[in-house]
């Protein structure tokens, strides 16, 4: 009792205090709190876009690392035909193709397109992903273009090479909301063959496209191409779709004024257009393994 | 004297209690809501963190949603954007409580324990009950069991399309290894 004494009330009173808290802060103690630390959030931006292309253009979506796509598009006859040629199903085009993710950055594919005998190789290729520190997602686009419709009787001196048609495309999107995200797309196209009369052998065109959640599982999609060397006889691709997730696959369905759907076709070729109600009605399936 | 005795044991004690948490960063949580002949519904985290309080039963444990693998990396991206939404809801979390919990009695044969607590996942929190297996050998203590959880309770929307491929009722397993 004596050393008690010694103690003047203060220090009492702090000592009390201090074992005070120290209870306070074990019955407090939240168990939960103590594992906040332990988890590092992800922050990278996904589920930009729903599917691989936003209409006909790529979007900044890849496949995964070891997923298949199997792809089937149709892009049916110009509307303009009326009933009779059954508002474009008569002249339908049809792509069919696969597309494989080599790893989670890199993605090959290869599609037949029945419009022209085209067929096409590309490689999609990540750069950059959207996150907190940057704002965009950026994806290369590598396409080549053979053309397997060209006829020796009509081109007796075709060379292999003169088949061959090369695009080159950086995909930028940024994901500005969950509803809404944009992309820019700029695409160089060289063809090595061409008709001087009606369009140029290099062409570079500026691409924009989006899309807007309707639902969780709709949505609006709409993408516009404007061709910087283009004679005035074909018109730049504009097209508006909607992208309908059934819980797993997704359907895109869509009128375009291009009807190709080949990168090259898409971009430099539009024929249709839609002040005269001369465009396209179609659809691309996905079906992942 | 006596007080000061008295207050010095109590602080001691409480520094024993607070030295006697057992934890993971690395324990694993699987679910499964596949329905037979339709494709398999299932992904598992093994990141999830887990910490018990050996004096009191008291446990907690956390996983961030976006942790969960899936085999179709599709899938997964849906169970993200528009099932469990995880850029709106990151965590999932329990905290609950291990009934007629002694830690002195626990052995490598591993006994049967009831569990109780709040399940919180995306932003609804439920009262779930389950018994687990809990055994300790060494300074390593194992909680494994599993129970059940509809995404209805948690306002998970399954769109109508696709309502018979996805279980009513979604399998929860969990398997923790805990360490002082």
């Amino acid at each position: 009792m004596q050393y008690s004494t010694k103690l003047n009330m203060k220090k009492k009173i702090f000592i009390i205090a201090s074992f005070l808290i120290c209870f306070y802060s074990n019955a407090q103690d939240d168990l939960l709190s103590d594992l906040d630390s332990t988890q590092v959030v992800d922050k990278s931006v996904t589920a930009t876009f729903k599917a691989l292309q936003i209409i006909t253009l790529q979007s900044t979506k890849l496949a995964a690392k070891k997923e298949f796509y199997m792809v089937i598009s149709h892009r049916f006859g110009s509307v303009k035909g009326g009933i009779s040629e059954f508002f474009g199903f008569d002249d339908a085009t049809t792509k069919i193709g696969g597309i494989y993710g080599v790893t989670d950055w890199l993605s090959v594919s290869a599609s037949h397109h029945t419009l022209l005998k085209m067929n096409e190789a590309s490689a999609k290729f990540r750069l950059v992903r959207q996150s907190e520190t940057f704002p965009f997602d950026i994806v290369g686009y590598s396409t080549i273009d053979f053309n397997s419709g060209l006829k020796e009787e009509d081109y007796p001196k075709i060379e292999f090479s003169d088949r061959l048609s090369y695009i080159h495309q950086i995909l930028i999107s940024r994901k500005f909301s969950d509803r809404l995200s944009l992309e820019l797309v700029p695409s160089f196209i060289h063809k090595n063959l061409y008709n001087p009369e009606i369009e140029n052998d290099n062409q570079f065109t500026l691409g924009a496209g989006g899309r807007l959640k309707l639902t969780k599982r709709l949505s609006l999609n709409l993408e516009y191409g404007q061709n910087f060397n283009k004679p005035d006889f074909y018109n730049n691709p504009l097209s508006v779709g909607l992208d309908i997730e059934t819980g797993g696959h997704v359907f895109q369905l869509l009128f375009t004024n291009s009807q190709s759907m080949t990168e090259s076709g898409y971009l430099t070729s539009a024929a249709g257009d839609w002040g005269k109600g001369d465009f396209f009605f179609g659809f691309n399936l996905y079906r992942v393994f | 004297m006596k007080k000061l005795i008295v207050l010095l044991l109590l602080f001691v004690g409480t520094v024993n209690v607070s030295a006697q948490k057992y934890m993971t960063k690395t324990g694993s949580l699987k679910f499964e809501a596949s329905v037979d002949s339709f494709e398999e519904i299932a992904a598992e985290n093994k990141n999830t963190s887990a910490i018990l309080e050996s004096a009191t039963g008291e446990i907690a444990v956390l996983t961030l949603v976006k942790g969960f693998r899936f085999k179709i990396a599709l899938m997964e991206e849906h169970f993200n954007e528009n099932y469990i939404e995880s850029d709106k809801f990151p965590k999932a979390t329990f905290k609950g409580k291990v009934e007629d919990f002694d830690v002195a009695k626990l052995s490598s044969a591993s006994g049967m324990f009831k569990i109780s607590g709040d399940l919180t996942l995306h932003g609804k929190t439920k009262k779930v009950t389950t018994n687990a297996k809990i055994s300790k050998s060494g300074d390593k203590i194992t909680i494994t069991g599993n129970f059940e959880a509809k995404p209805e309770d948690f306002d998970i929307e399954i769109p109508k399309l696709v309502s018979k491929k996805v279980a009513d009722k979604v399998k929860i397993t969990f398997n923790l290894l805990l360490t002082k």
